[in-house]
């Protein structure tokens, strides 16, 4: 395990993601207000924040999650690669085979540890036959650092794995799809920490192919994973820049009580 | 004395009871009603109960017991010729009860002396004469052996009563005195009554038990006469069904078990895809409004009776497929068939699969469908690929309810699938079924002697085994399915 | 831990590399097509269940609203000593020896007369054939309504009596001339000269009280034939099964809920009450036939019978529905009852079951309303025999014959002249809009007494 690593660079400068003046409403609760924010291509990127301060809600935007939220409506621009998600012409279905999400709690689908991860190309028709998915899987989980432990019992339920190797099993799942970012909704709050350390080490690796989105409330994971971090509070985005910068010298004072533990 | 006046004594006394319970008590503690353990009301009680509960109970023991021993002393005096076999013995037993009730009306209207009930013999008076003017008909002339036992039974049965009304009268007032002389001061008059009535709750319990037993205890020893008059290996493998109220008749219910399972599985066809995706629809698709409309429209199927399905059996989806589909096809030109019964028994049990797979599809959690939805699934795919699998436990359980439902029922086959016995493939063929079959053998002329009824009974019996052991599955199917999510 | 080889090494396609977002895919149009595909099996389901409903609705209405009207014909009797009391000493032993016959005799008369006074046309018909016309269900009520009030006789009355089968389906459109043609009950120059009567106003069509006043009829008098005796019989059949299930049901809920030890006959009863709602009726009817008919002796066809048999069915139904509504009573209102001091007992009849008392009832009236439509066990118990004699006041009355409505729905319907199929769906409008309003009336206490704790 790599102690801290706030002094690690930063790889890119290319935004992958540009959100501009976005609000989230709950019918008449006005979740997010006016949040600007660019998300670094092969970059992590930290969403932290006091619980219900938004972070989530505004998570699942970046891939229209909400939109399986009947009353949930969201207004400003978010543009991925320059164009606008919530554009009319974009298929959200589509949209989301490029932005993948890994949730909070581990949910394999109660099917082989194989079929959970040939999910997602199968759905899209990513592979002409059985040997190219085949390859795909084992790909993901080795990417995912699952494949030593499963390789023997790869037609074993998911479900039956221990709550770090289901997480791990969702990261594969999740990148089997060929995402260019993935979105990480606490993926560690449900897990022990020696799961954790693992996913993390995880996270830091998937950086070099992904854009990755971290929400966690765990100011120590934010600081281990992520070269950017925004800081969020009552649906305002208080604090955006470099990880070391937000943990070393904050600017706003709200960021500073939040990290010195004085809110949360 | 008359069951319902010995009922209003016992009532009167329970009464009584109740008083003087209740004031004993109250003057044991000299009038202050705190100094007692209970409320005094529940002395009342304890004392009513002590009344109440022995009487009544050794009332109904008796009213059990007594025509039963009755019965058979009478039947044992009876010359061997008379009670042959069962069915001898039930007719003539109907004679006797006949005869003897018939002399109580004579009496009871002034026809006939209670003495003259007592001796007379077949040789000085026309029985059946005397007993058709007082209107009670009779179908032959009765046997003096008969008069003399219908004389007995009229003896021993008012000895009986009248050693009842003793024997309940004695229960009951020792019961009033025992009640009363417990009401003192510390007797703790609320725990012994709250005793009783938790009894009572548990006995209205266990009715359910009892009807489970009632239902196989009936079924099992008629069924067993019928297999001592028919032989058991015919009942279940013979092929052809063609009772003959003379005798000599071929029972077998493979006929009858396969036009059974025609119609259910046709029922099935139905009934699982348009309830699964009724479900599937509303749980999934459907906006709040249209759901709060069309969930209780598809429920309304539910709660019309069968028989109103019968009738539309009968009337409408029968001559229509005949007219659009049998004829034309050359498939046959019956109104009544496997189709016919199968579409409106798959129609009735729509709400009820739906209704279970709604259930079922809601019990799946959404994180499941959160994971497919990031993973860029479409709602179908979401539904096909992640949510019927995940419920598929579930949805087997449901249909193997809706599969035991619709081969117990009777209503709509009875009216829409004719009563042919035979072993067809032709879907549009009349075919029938164990609870057709059923209804015929038990309505109408019965004699409860011959294989040709009881033959019933066993059909009823494999009927239950079946729908039993379908619903026990599937029930332990769904509470694994549920057992998986809590 | 992480396979870093493998990372390096491992290719990482991107399906759609620097693929616009605006653009659908054309693997993405075949999905979204599938999607709206699947979707529609489900409206497609929906419609065709819902279609169904509505087509058995309609058809029931279509032949069965005509029941409630009948064909009748109204013209004066003069009810002549000579012929009905021949003695002139208004004995009624003597009177009642003139049998229906006469009766019959006495109306065709009439009516052979009122033709006559109006000057109608008998045509080629006979006067024989024209009395046809007439119900022969009249003449027996003729002289129920002569034996009831002797006075009546030597008088002249507006008698309105009801007209045959063949008539009052030739009014409804049931019967036509072509259909006539091939009948040996009626003929076509009758149902002209019906068509001539209704121009005189002699023959009309009314309101069908009859229908739910006369008891059943044989085959030849469809247009007599009510529910008289079913309407009893139902009504008996209700109350009897209100009377057993409910006390039974709620004190096996109580114990159940509130007062049952785990142990294993709990179970077995548990067991037995989710299993016991799944026994098809049936068998109820032949555990009836078996052990109250049997065995126990009681009065084939008599609604006590059928009463057992529905609340045995209809209990499990009862006890589920009550325990839901007493496990819905928060246990703080049990805690605040015990805590000052009341004994468990006390507790659950002063404070929960009146709190639960709404869902009971309205669980009940689901249960009776089910009930009221079972049909196949009443089949077994005999309660399908024809009765024409209006079963008894309570208590004795619950032991005549009588017969239920679905009972007479099914009877009526496997009758063959159509008068009754017509009669059968009447009666199943009748069934309905009792059902509705037990509905409505247990919809009603929801809303009414629905509390949030």
């Amino acid at each position: 395990m790599k102690d801290m690593r706030m002094e690690s660079r930063v790889d890119s400068t290319v935004n992958k993601i540009e959100a501009r003046k976005v609000q989230v409403y709950y019918g008449a609760t006005h979740a997010i207000k006016d949040v600007d924010v660019d998300i670094a291509d092969r970059a992590v990127t930290a969403f932290i924040g006091p619980s219900g301060c938004g972070k989530s809600t505004f998570l699942r935007c970046l891939n229209r999650m909400n939109d399986t939220i009947a009353i949930c409506r969201v207004e400003g621009q978010i543009l991925l690669e320059g164009e606008d998600i919530y554009d009319r012409r974009v298929d959200p279905v589509q949209l989301r085979a490029k932005v993948g999400m890994v949730f909070q709690k581990p949910n394999p689908f109660p099917k082989s540890i194989y079929d959970n991860v040939a999910y997602g190309p199968r759905i899209h028709g990513l592979t002409r036959n059985k040997a190219e998915l085949d390859q795909i899987v084992e790909d993901c989980l080795r990417k995912a650092a699952l494949w030593n432990e499963v390789k023997d019992r790869l037609s074993a339920p998911g479900t039956g794995l221990s709550g770090g190797q289901q997480q791990r099993l969702c990261i594969a799942r999740a990148i089997a799809t060929q995402p260019e970012v993935l979105l990480m909704d606490e993926p560690c709050s449900a897990l022990d920490p020696i799961a954790t350390a693992q996913v993390e080490e995880l996270i830091d690796e998937l950086r070099h192919q992904f854009s990755v989105v971290i929400v966690t409330h765990s100011m120590q994971q934010a600081a281990r994973v992520s070269q950017h971090t925004a800081f969020f509070h009552l649906g305002h985005l208080v604090e955006f820049g470099e990880t070391g910068q937000i943990f070393t010298n904050p600017k706003d004072p709200r960021t500073e009580s939040y990290i010195t533990g004085r809110i949360g | 004395m008359s069951v319902a006046m010995l009922l209003a004594v016992i009532g009167v006394l329970a009464l009584t009871g109740f008083v003087l319970s209740r004031q004993r008590a109250l003057a044991s503690a000299g009038g202050n009603s705190r100094a007692l353990h209970s409320l005094p009301n529940y002395y009342g009680w304890n004392g009513a109960i002590w009344v109440l509960v022995p009487a009544l109970a050794g009332l109904s023991l008796w009213l059990i017991v007594q025509p039963m021993v009755v019965e058979s002393r009478i039947s044992a005096d009876l010359p061997a010729a008379l009670v042959a076999d069962d069915s001898a013995r039930a007719l003539t037993m109907a004679d006797v009860r006949r005869v003897a009730g018939g002399l109580d009306q004579a009496v009871a209207q002034g026809a006939m002396s209670e003495a003259k009930a007592r001796e007379m013999s077949t040789g000085a008076v026309d029985v059946r004469a005397v007993l058709a003017n007082v209107g009670v008909a009779l179908g032959s002339n009765v046997s003096p052996e008969v008069l003399s036992a219908a004389q007995d039974y009229r003896a021993m049965t008012a000895w009986g009563a009248a050693a009842r009304t003793i024997l309940i009268l004695v229960l009951a007032v020792a019961g009033l005195f025992w009640g009363v002389s417990r009401a003192q001061q510390d007797y703790r008059a609320r725990i012994a009554v709250e005793r009783v009535v938790l009894g009572i709750l548990a006995l209205a319990s266990s009715i359910a038990v009892f009807t489970t037993f009632g239902i196989i205890w009936s079924m099992a020893s008629e069924t067993y006469d019928f297999f001592t008059k028919y032989p058991i290996q015919d009942f279940f493998f013979s092929l052809t069904w063609s009772p003959n109220f003379r005798g000599n008749s071929d029972l077998g219910m493979i006929p009858l078990l396969w036009g059974t399972l025609y119609i259910s599985a046709v029922s099935l066809l139905v009934a699982v895809p348009i309830g699964l995706f009724t479900a599937i629809y509303l749980a999934e698709y459907a906006s709040k409004p249209v759901r709060n409309w069309v969930k209780p429209l598809i429920e309304i199927i539910a709660g019309i009776p069968t028989v109103v399905f019968g009738i539309f059996a009968l009337v409408t989806v029968g001559p229509a497929l005949r007219d659009w589909f049998a004829e034309p096809l050359g498939l046959g030109n019956s109104g009544s068939s496997v189709m016919t019964a199968g579409i409106v028994i798959g129609i009735l049990n729509v709400p009820f699969i739906s209704s279970l797979s709604d259930d079922i599809i809601n019990a799946v959690p959404q994180s499941l469908r959160d994971g497919s939805y990031g993973l860029g699934a479409t709602k179908s795919e979401t539904v096909r690929q992640v949510i019927l699998p995940a419920a598929l436990r579930g949805i087997v359980g449901a249909v193997l309810m809706a599969a035991s439902r619709a081969i117990g029922e009777t209503m709509i086959v009875v009216m829409g699938a004719g009563a042919a016995a035979q072993l067809s493939l032709n879907p549009f063929d009349a075919l029938t079924t164990m609870t057709v079959k059923i209804v015929g053998q038990l309505t109408g002329d019965t004699d409860f002697a011959s294989p040709e009824t009881l033959v019933a009974f066993a059909l009823g019996m494999t009927l239950f085994v079946i729908t039993l052991g379908l619903n026990v599955f599937a029930l332990y199917i769904v509470w694994k399915y549920k057992e998986q999510y809590e | 831990m992480t396979d870093l080889a493998a990372l390096e090494t491992a290719p990482s396609p991107r399906a759609t590399p620097g693929q616009s977002i605006y653009v659908t895919s054309p693997e993405m149009k075949r999905r979204n097509a599938a999607e709206t595909r699947f979707r529609a099996y489900g409206l497609v389901a929906i419609a065709v269940s819902l279609t169904m409903l509505a087509i058995m609705l309609f058809t029931i209405l279509r032949d069965g609203s005509s029941t409630f009207f009948q064909a009748k014909l109204s013209f004066p009797v003069e009810l002549s000593e000579k012929v009905l009391d021949p003695k002139g000493n208004r004995d009624p032993a003597e009177m009642a020896k003139v049998t229906t016959i006469g009766y019959a005799k006495v109306l065709a008369s009439a009516l052979l007369a009122e033709l006559e006074r109006q000057g109608i046309d008998l045509g080629e018909l006979s006067d024989k054939e024209a009395a046809e016309l007439i119900s022969k269900d009249a003449p027996g009520g003729l002289r129920a309504m002569v034996l009831d009030n002797p006075a009546l006789i030597g008088t002249t009355i507006d008698a309105t009596v009801l007209a045959g089968g063949r008539i009052d389906g030739y009014l409804k459109g049931r019967v036509t001339m072509e259909s006539a043609q091939l009948d040996s009950n009626i003929s076509p120059e009758q149902l002209q000269l019906a068509d001539r009567l209704r121009t005189a106003g002699i023959l009309s069509s009314g309101w069908n009280w009859g229908f739910f006043t006369n008891p059943d009829a044989s085959d030849q008098r469809p247009e007599a034939a009510g529910l008289g005796v079913a309407l009893i019989g139902s009504a008996y059949l209700m109350a009897l099964v209100a009377l057993m299930c409910i006390p039974v049901g709620v004190a096996a809920s109580i114990y159940l809920e509130e007062f049952a030890p785990k142990n294993r006959w709990t179970d077995a009863i548990e067991v037995n009450i989710s299993n016991l709602a799944a026994v098809p009726s049936i068998v109820f009817g032949i555990l009836g036939l078996a052990i109250f008919i049997n065995f126990a002796g009681f009065p084939q066809s008599s609604s006590f019978v059928g009463a057992l048999v529905i609340s045995l069915m209809t209990l499990p139904t009862i006890i589920i529905a009550t325990r839901a509504a007493i496990c819905a009573v928060p246990p703080s209102i049990r805690d605040a009852a015990l805590g000052v001091g009341a004994s468990k007992m006390q507790t659950v009849f002063h404070n929960v079951l009146p709190l639960a008392m709404p869902g009971i009832l309205t669980g009940t009236i689901l249960g009776l309303a089910t009930a009221l439509g079972e049909t196949a066990p009443l089949l077994l118990i005999g309660m399908v025999a024809f009765v024409d004699n209006y079963p008894g006041l309570p208590l004795e009355g619950v032991l005549d014959p009588a017969t239920a409505l679905p009972v007479q729905v099914y009877s009526w319907a496997s009758r063959s002249d159509p008068a009754f199929i017509e009669r059968s769906n009447g009666a199943i409008i009748v069934l309905l809009v009792f059902l509705v309003v037990m509905n409505v009336a247990a919809i009603w206490l929801r809303r009414r007494f629905e509390r949030r704790w």
